[in-house]
């Protein structure tokens, strides 16, 4: 049963990601609204430790933006970079580990 | 609870990243040949959808906002070995490429993360599940992520840069994370039980409970 239905599936989840993706320059946006604070940050704050982070490595995609670009447009392309990237990694990671059988074995 | 550089001290992030290094061996170890082929894009599908769910900031009025972090989720869904490599890459992703969690700490964050929060979520599952699945999701979540908050606590608290007022941060960050994992731990649940309602056969047993 598995061979028909297991690739119906990867469209499902292709239509998901990407709408998750469309839906983040939002929800990123709404919590800039609400003055965003992990309690990590809270609690770097209380104990006076905020002056102690380091930017080692900013990443080619800093902030999930894209240096140049609008907030929301930077976003959008940071999160379609993201998940598109992890999810060729993961699935590399998933390749290398299976059985090498196509499940219908 | 990404942790930046320059927060947690230097022998303290050597020491999880030589252990986390030692975890997703042995995870990648037990998980090799433990699915098929064609079950092996689910790990990046499970890691991609981890990725995007974390860039839904949830605001919350009052000054703070919540995103899922998703490592139970994973568990649940893959397994706890593959489910820890596949949020190992998240994270490694978000640190690399975005910035995200420092680089230097990168250890310290997959261990959190994609280690405790895995692993103790799908514990959680185990105890729990038998009498209740749903209950099983939604504590795997919501303990699975304040264990995480709780491990980082203990690293931030005893590092110089947090003037080693463990008590403090572990206040903070473990309390702020007890009540924000509820968030967490229903979202664990609703996609954790529509799955398992409308695609078992995804799931590592076929019936949609993980194994």
């Amino acid at each position: 049963m598995c061979g028909v239905t297991l690739r119906d599936w990867r469209a499902t989840a292709a239509l998901v990601l990407l709408a998750m993706v469309v839906a983040a320059p939002a929800f990123v946006w709404a919590a800039g609204q609400v003055g965003y604070a992990e309690p990590l940050e809270n609690a770097a704050e209380a104990t006076g430790a905020t002056d102690d982070a380091e930017s080692v490595h900013t990443g080619l995609l800093p902030d999930y933006g894209v240096p140049g670009l609008g907030s929301s447009a930077g976003t959008l392309v940071a999160a379609l970079v993201g998940t598109a990237l992890t999810l060729s990694v993961a699935t590399g990671v998933g390749r290398l580990l299976a059985d090498g059988t196509n499940g219908t074995d | 609870m990404h942790i930046p550089d320059g927060y947690v001290d230097l022998p303290i992030a050597v020491a999880f990243a030589v252990l986390s290094v030692a975890v997703l061996a042995v995870a990648a170890r037990r998980s090799d040949g433990a699915i098929d082929g064609e079950r092996a894009p689910l790990v990046g599908v499970v890691a991609a959808g981890v990725f995007a769910a974390q860039m839904l900031e949830w605001p919350i009025p009052g000054g703070t906002s919540a995103h899922f972090v998703g490592g139970a989720l994973a568990a649940v869904l893959l397994g706890p070995h593959l489910g820890a490599l596949s949020v190992a890459t998240v994270v490694t992703v978000q640190s690399l490429l975005f910035g995200d969690g420092g680089v230097v700490v990168i250890g310290t964050n997959v261990f959190n993360m994609a280690i405790v929060q895995v692993y103790v979520g799908y514990a959680v599952y185990r105890v729990v599940a038998p009498y209740n699945r749903t209950a099983g999701y939604f504590a795997a979540g919501w303990l699975g992520i304040t264990a995480a908050a709780v491990t980082a606590a203990i690293q931030l608290g005893t590092s110089s840069a947090f003037a080693y007022e463990t008590v403090v941060v572990l206040a903070i960050m473990g309390g702020g994370h007890l009540l924000l994992g509820l968030v967490e731990g229903a979202i664990t649940a609703a996609v954790a039980r529509s799955l398992a309602d409308a695609r078992p056969d995804l799931w590592p047993d076929g019936r949609g409970v993980s194994a």
